[in-house]
């Protein structure tokens, strides 16, 4: 019998993760099955963010999660944010791995992390081309974020960790997280808002 | 910070502000701050829905592990962690997974023997095979008997495994179980005995059995069973089938039953480790607290206990996370004192 994700859309209630961190670390394995599916799928993202190894980043977090049942006796139990626990755990794992592995030694990878683009719903109201050229200068525009830019802007924008968290993780200064993300920002709206400010005249 | 600085603030200013960020990006998380704040300040509407704009405007490429890739990586992360605990006790209860049985078997009889949770008598080949087990409130149990049936055994339930010298599998349940009950070659009788007036008879079939109330319980998920009621040898003793779906009711007191069609799930989901909620009443979250941890639930207002709510979670094996759990879905206060729980309206 599968019960489960077929009624997830609707009732879900989930332990807090701090709580359930605390059950874990007791080893009971219910809550380490609800803190593996709480966090997969993110942690999937990130990797596959990271290196656009689909089979890498299954290594990686099938180490993670093995390491953290294993050591879990030794882990505090004031965890804050397992989030960020386990997207800094799974970084470590992913350049340990990459820098043993030749082909992605000096490799700027362009699509690490890159921005989909997504323009605002009202934008779409104008003219396709306008879209499309718009669109064209903004991706131009975000593709002089470096990668580590990018990564830091993910963390806070996808992954929801904040300006501290993100510059542990990427042993930034907070400034310089905060400098990154400023710059995407003004990229942003320099092509965001013309129309944009047309559309609300318009209204 | 003071409502008043953020006055000043430009579009790429709030664009900037943490706060700010989490209310756009997360609005599944209410703030009162920035709702009260637009109101207050109803003419900054531009300006925040510039910034708006920007904040939602940063996405990232979708990248997602299919259903069955996430299983087969929890899968290997198990398989590796029994390499490295060879005595694995109990199988790790999933939310939204399937168990290779064959894996888990061996591990279970492992752990049957070390736990020492199990007694075992073979005094020779062909004496009949003892086996009995019990769980404590809080706890559930899964078990392998030698004939390969699986039973997992509810909160506070006892159980007796005995095959007799024909063949025939007999067991004895005090409380509630899971059956899975494996076909033999030689089509031998599976008997579940209760300590009342009701049996039940089986090949090979999945099935509930819940006698911890003033009734018992029995529900058919998947097979066929047949259920001898009453004292053999008097005269209101009859047998009838269950079909799947069927649920039998027996009343301990009077000795009535009655049958009708259920919906399975919502009476076995509990030895997957996941409570089924299809209007599922605080009166039923009381049975099941009480049933499970020995907690009684109390109302002052019994209006209360028809409250329904529909769904599924996790059932965690720790009474207060089940509480708080309950707490959020009634969106009631549940207040502890001792095994004692006062329920009211927040």
């Amino acid at each position: 019998m599968n019960t489960g994700k077929a009624f997830r859309s609707g009732l879900q209630v989930v332990a807090s993760h701090s709580s359930l961190w605390g059950l874990f670390l007791q080893g009971d394995r219910h809550a380490f099955a609800e803190i593996y599916d709480a966090h997969i799928d993110d942690l999937f993202h990130y990797g596959m963010h990271f290196c656009q190894d689909k089979e890498r980043v299954k290594d990686c977090l099938q180490d993670l999660f093995q390491d953290l049942w294993i050591s879990r006796e030794h882990l505090t139990t004031n965890i804050g944010n397992v989030r960020y626990y386990l997207i800094s755990s799974l970084r470590r794992r992913l350049l340990r791995a990459l820098r043993k592995d030749r082909r992605y030694q000096h490799r700027e990878s362009w699509d690490a992390f890159e921005f989909e683009c997504t323009l605002p719903l009202e934008n779409q109201l104008i003219q396709h081309e306008t879209l499309e050229e718009q669109k064209r200068l903004l991706q131009e525009a975000l593709s002089h974020l470096s990668r580590r830019q990018r990564e830091a802007i993910y963390l806070r924008f996808f992954q929801n960790l904040n300006y501290n968290e993100v510059a542990d993780i990427m042993s930034m200064q907070v400034d310089s997280v905060y400098n990154t993300i400023s710059k995407a920002i003004g990229i942003l709206k320099k092509n965001l808002s013309l129309p944009l400010l047309l559309l609300l005249l318009g209204r | 910070m003071a409502a008043s600085n953020y006055l000043s603030y430009t579009a790429r200013e709030f664009a900037m502000d943490e706060d700010f960020q989490q209310w756009v990006l997360h609005p599944e998380q209410r703030n009162v701050f920035w709702e009260s704040w637009l109101r207050q300040y109803p003419e900054k509407e531009p300006v925040i829905s510039n910034a708006r704009q920007l904040v939602q405007s940063i996405r990232f490429r979708d990248y997602s592990l299919s259903a069955t890739d996430k299983e087969q990586l929890w899968d290997a992360v198990w398989n590796g962690l029994e390499e490295e605990e060879e005595a694995t006790v109990e199988t790790p209860a999933l939310p939204v997974r399937k168990i290779n049985i064959w894996r888990y078997a061996a591990a279970v009889m492992l752990g049957m023997l070390l736990t020492g949770g199990w007694w075992w008598w073979k005094t020779g080949s062909r004496q009949p095979a003892i086996l009995s087990t019990f769980t404590r409130l809080g706890e559930t149990r899964k078990l392998l008997l030698p004939d390969s049936s699986e039973v997992t055994l509810n909160a506070d339930s006892r159980l007796l495994y005995a095959v007799t010298g024909s063949g025939q599998r007999e067991v004895w349940l005090d409380g509630e179980a899971f059956f899975h009950v494996k076909h033999t070659a030689s089509q031998q009788k599976f008997i579940v005995h209760t300590y009342d007036h009701l049996d039940v008879e089986v090949l090979g079939t999945q099935f509930n059995v819940n006698s911890t109330g003033k009734e018992i319980v029995v529900v058919l998920q998947q097979g066929s069973i047949l259920l001898n009621i009453g004292e053999p040898g008097n005269g209101k003793a009859a047998a009838l089938y269950l079909q799947p779906g069927e649920m039998l009711r027996y009343n301990k007191q009077d000795g009535d039953y009655a049958k009708r069609s259920v919906d399975a799930v919502n009476y076995t989901s509990w030895h997957t480790g996941r409570l089924t909620m299809n209007d599922f009443t605080l009166a039923d979250a009381a049975v099941f607290m009480e049933q499970v941890f020995g907690k009684k639930l109390i109302v002052r207002d019994t209006q209360l206990l028809s409250y329904k709510v529909s769904g599924s979670m996790p059932i965690i094996y720790n009474a207060d996370t089940m509480m708080t759990q309950l707490g959020k879905v009634f969106r009631m206060q549940f207040n502890q004192r001792g095994d004692e729980v006062w329920i009211h309206k927040p």
